[in-house]
């Protein structure tokens, strides 16, 4: 701290905070909306689309449910079929579950940290428009009868040039650029803020475990998404220019491909559970009102988790025909990762066997994520094994662990946080009892849908195909996954209607309704656009249990212009003052231009000709600099 | 909103800082590695579909020509000498030697892009050819484009520091796109070596 004028009394400022209003607010109406640079409107609005794009997906589980239903089904033919399930899967994992928990990251994480914004917020909206633009191209394309149909990995030789001409699978791979860009910027962003951004006083060993899960999310998508995005454009080189990555005739090869997309393939898988596990951390704290038990060894298993999904890419590649050496090491590398995430889970139970739990409906999905995680977690530990995975692969069984995993890991700790944070970001309480249906609606449905698919893997059930005979005996389990699908969408359109309602007549939350700990809770629900009139300082891990009167902050930022306070990495001391960029289209110009680039692109190798000047014409009119004033009043905060 | 008291003043701090103190470096770095990614993955490639060959190059195709190619990292090393005097020179809030140094590394990108197109053609195979040809210029492809942002970068950049607003920031900016710089033209190195001389010994 480098100025300190000691305890001074309490300051309540009103004419700070209505100055810092005027100067952090975003402008009315529909240019306020499209320029936005708020962490806080830009986080809502990725986390409504994510979620649109989540009920679209489901629906198409919906629709593949219903098909597979019953033998020899004709409601979708193979052709819709293979578009249905690339879809619901392209849709899951790149228009849902990355972008929808990164969301939330970059709407809690500078309120966590006690910071005004994240540290590009221009690069924000940038991510979140070509997003939108990625998402809104996919299903264009979908709509007019050119969605993808290769499956969400898209294996080479079946999406090459000789086996699936037309556009299709350059739909697949120029979609998948879009949402990866955003993915990267996202992450540089919450990088640079968790490092820079922090409150004065929160050292990485005070830094909530949330703020850690996203710190390492963001790390493994830097080094993670990088090869999808390059391994997809050389799939669309191929396919437009004439390039042979993948083309064995010419002396490419088409296990490059898997290598390359099981580099990013199975990292993904982490990126999207370990910001779930920085959830049911602040769950179990918040309801059990303790603080989670062994937070050093719950920072390194998420940071050994990192590592770690790094170093298992080739299981998915055990039936390709690997050197025994290779089998073996990729074996170990998979089981070994079984062991911070058990680490995690005993943690947890030690901290809800040492708490008073509540049990309100954030910590029903956190329970219900134990329960599901563990057993898609042991199957996992199951297709480690090559001999075992050479059995089931491709079969439903795959289908049943995975969707434990990520249904249970992923989807279950996010409603877990809907409930938890929908105060936070809106002002009011969802239903409780309209929770308590959604979660075991949910819960036994994702049981009765997904369970019986573990064993119609093992009774040989490949999956992947549109119809099955009579003969194969299938169809009862079938028609039982059917019906917990039936039940999770009454779950969901309970869910919904539990927003809706509670938009408009749940009971008001207050700043803090369920007694936390963390710095979020310490501003009104919803936030400000300042976020905090004074700059809080952090003493501990738990600042809002352990100052339970005023807060200490610091002041002296100018209130005219927005600044913000730059800490050091290590252990947040005030470092320097940011100015802060205002509202601009610049970032949504930049996105049209980037989509101009990519669509164009799939048609004609012209497209770099047309897109990449007004690409760089829009990043020029983003960085020059604009209204530059000189000499003007300076208004600092007061200080007491 | 919780009640506060303040404890400290920040007003003092200063409002330029170089390095890992500004959040711009930050997001560079963050660049450099996603970009540093995408042309290990290229070169990554190139060695794993070198294993489909007998021959490196494959048969009937000549050996890149290495005039132009060898020229080119050379001067991109030494387009690191005015970078860092400029970069030096902002730390010093020396506008005079930002803007010579800015001045000369523009004119060094533009020659530089004019180069790579030149080193295209020194590879002597089509990218459609095999695909020898098709990884060979795809890691040209990749690391042109960060050749030609930098080089629009680098030129917005000096015309900012030849205006009269030029500010503080400004040389906080033109130092962290040094940063960038240093990484463009060092990384070339290990591609040259990659590309264009070990089809003379694989």
């Amino acid at each position: 701290m480098p100025i300190d004028v000691g305890r001074r009394p309490s300051v309540d400022h009103e004419s700070v905070r209505l100055r810092l209003e005027e100067t952090w607010h975003q402008p009315p109406g529909l240019w306020g909306w499209l320029t936005s640079v708020d962490h806080k409107s830009i986080g809502k609005r990725y986390i409504v689309t994510a979620m649109v794009f989540f009920l679209l997906g489901g629906l198409e589980a919906g629709v593949i449910r219903a098909q597979l239903a019953r033998p020899e089904n004709t409601l979708l033919g193979p052709d819709a079929y293979n578009q249905f399930f690339t879809m619901h899967g392209m849709t899951m994992m790149f228009l849902f579950a990355v972008p929808v928990v990164t969301a939330l990251g970059l709407y809690l994480v500078p309120l966590m940290i006690g910071a005004r914004n994240l540290a590009f917020p221009r690069l924000n909206a940038y991510g979140y428009w070509v997003y939108l633009a990625g998402g809104l191209f996919l299903y264009i394309s979908f709509f007019l009868n050119t969605g993808p149909d290769t499956g969400w990995f898209s294996y080479v030789p079946l999406a090459g040039p000789e086996f699936s001409p037309g556009k299709r699978v350059d739909v697949y791979a120029q979609s998948i650029t879009f949402t990866e860009i955003a993915a990267l910027v996202a992450a540089v962003e919450l990088i640079v803020t968790i490092f820079k951004n922090r409150a004065p006083g929160m050292t990485l060993n005070r830094m909530p475990l949330f703020v850690w899960a996203m710190l390492v999310q963001a790390f493994m998508v830097l080094f993670a998404m990088p090869w999808i995005a390059t391994v997809t454009q050389l799939l669309a080189m191929d396919r437009l220019v004439a390039t042979h990555f993948f083309n064995p005739a010419e002396g490419g090869d088409a296990l490059l491909w898997q290598h390359l997309f099981w580099f990013f393939g199975h990292p993904e898988v982490y990126i999207i559970l370990t910001p779930a596990l920085g959830f049911v951390s602040m769950i179990v704290t918040t309801f059990t009102r303790r603080p989670v038990y062994g937070y050093p060894a719950m920072v390194l298993s998420l940071l050994s988790i990192g590592f770690l999904s790094f170093g298992l890419w080739v299981h998915h590649m055990f039936a390709t025909g690997l050197p025994q050496l290779g089998q073996s090491f990729f074996t170990a590398a998979s089981m070994m990762i079984a062991i911070p995430s058990g680490i995690q889970i005993f943690c947890w139970i030690a901290t809800i066997w040492s708490g008073r739990p509540r049990f309100s409906v954030p910590f029903l999905f956190v329970l219900g994520f134990v329960v599901l995680f563990v057993i898609g977690g042991v199957t996992g530990v199951m297709v480690a094994s090559v001999s075992f995975d050479q059995q089931v692969h491709d079969t439903y069984f795959v289908v049943a662990h995975f969707h434990y995993v990520l249904v249970g890991g992923a989807v279950f700790p996010l409603l877990g946080a809907f409930y938890y944070w929908f105060p936070k970001v809106t002002g009011r309480m969802l239903d409780e009892r309209l929770g308590d249906w959604n979660f075991w609606l949910l819960f036994i449905g994702a049981n009765l849908t997904f369970f019986p698919m573990h064993q119609l893997g093992l009774e040989g059930m490949p999956r992947r195909v549109y119809t099955y005979l009579q003969g194969t005996g299938w169809g009862d389990l079938n028609l039982l996954a059917t019906i917990g699908a039936v039940l999770i969408v009454l779950g969901m359109v309970l869910f919904l209607v539990n927003v809706v309602m509670s938009l408009r007549r749940g009971a008001l939350a207050g700043d803090d309704p369920w007694g936390a700990d963390t710095l979020e809770w310490a501003t009104t629900s919803p936030p400000p656009p300042y976020n905090f009139a004074y700059i809080p300082v952090v003493e501990g891990r738990a600042p809002l249990w352990e100052q339970s009167g005023e807060l200490p902050a610091v002041a002296g930022l100018r209130t005219d212009v927005r600044d913000v306070l730059l800490t050091t990495m290590l252990d947040a001391e005030p470092d320097s003052v940011h100015r802060h960029p205002v509202p601009t289209i610049w970032p949504l110009l930049a996105a049209i231009a980037t989509t101009i680039l990519f669509v164009t692109l799939i048609f004609t190798p012209w497209g770099a000709v047309i897109g990449a000047p007004l690409l760089l014409l829009s990043l020029l009119g983003w960085g020059w600099p604009q209204g530059r004033e000189h000499h003007e009043e300076v208004m600092v905060e007061q200080q007491g | 909103m919780r009640p506060m008291r303040v404890v400290a003043d920040v007003s003092g701090l200063p409002r330029t800082v170089f390095g890992h103190r500004s959040l711009m470096w930050w997001g560079t770095l963050g660049f450099i590695v996603i970009e540093g990614s995408t042309l290990f993955i290229c070169v990554a490639s190139y060695f794993y579909l070198r294993r489909n060959f007998s021959t490196w190059p494959p048969e009937h195709v000549f050996r890149p020509a290495l005039l132009i190619p060898t020229v080119q990292a050379v001067l991109m090393l030494a387009s690191n000498i005015p970078m860092r005097w400029a970069d030096r020179a902002s730390s010093r809030m020396d506008i005079r030697g930002v803007r010579n140094g800015f001045l000369v590394c523009s004119v060094l990108a533009v020659i530089m892009t004019v180069l790579r197109w030149f080193e295209f053609k020194s590879l002597h195979v089509r990218w459609d050819s095999n695909a020898y040809g098709s990884v060979a210029w795809a890691t040209l492809t990749a690391h042109g484009t960060l050749l030609v942002l930098e080089m629009a970068e680098t030129i917005a950049f000096t015309v900012l520091l030849f205006k009269d607003t030029a500010e503080d920031r400004d040389l906080a900016g033109a130092s962290d796109n040094a940063l960038y710089w240093y990484f463009m033209t060092g990384v070339w190195i290990p591609l040259y070596v990659v590309v264009f001389l070990s089809p003379y010994f694989m």
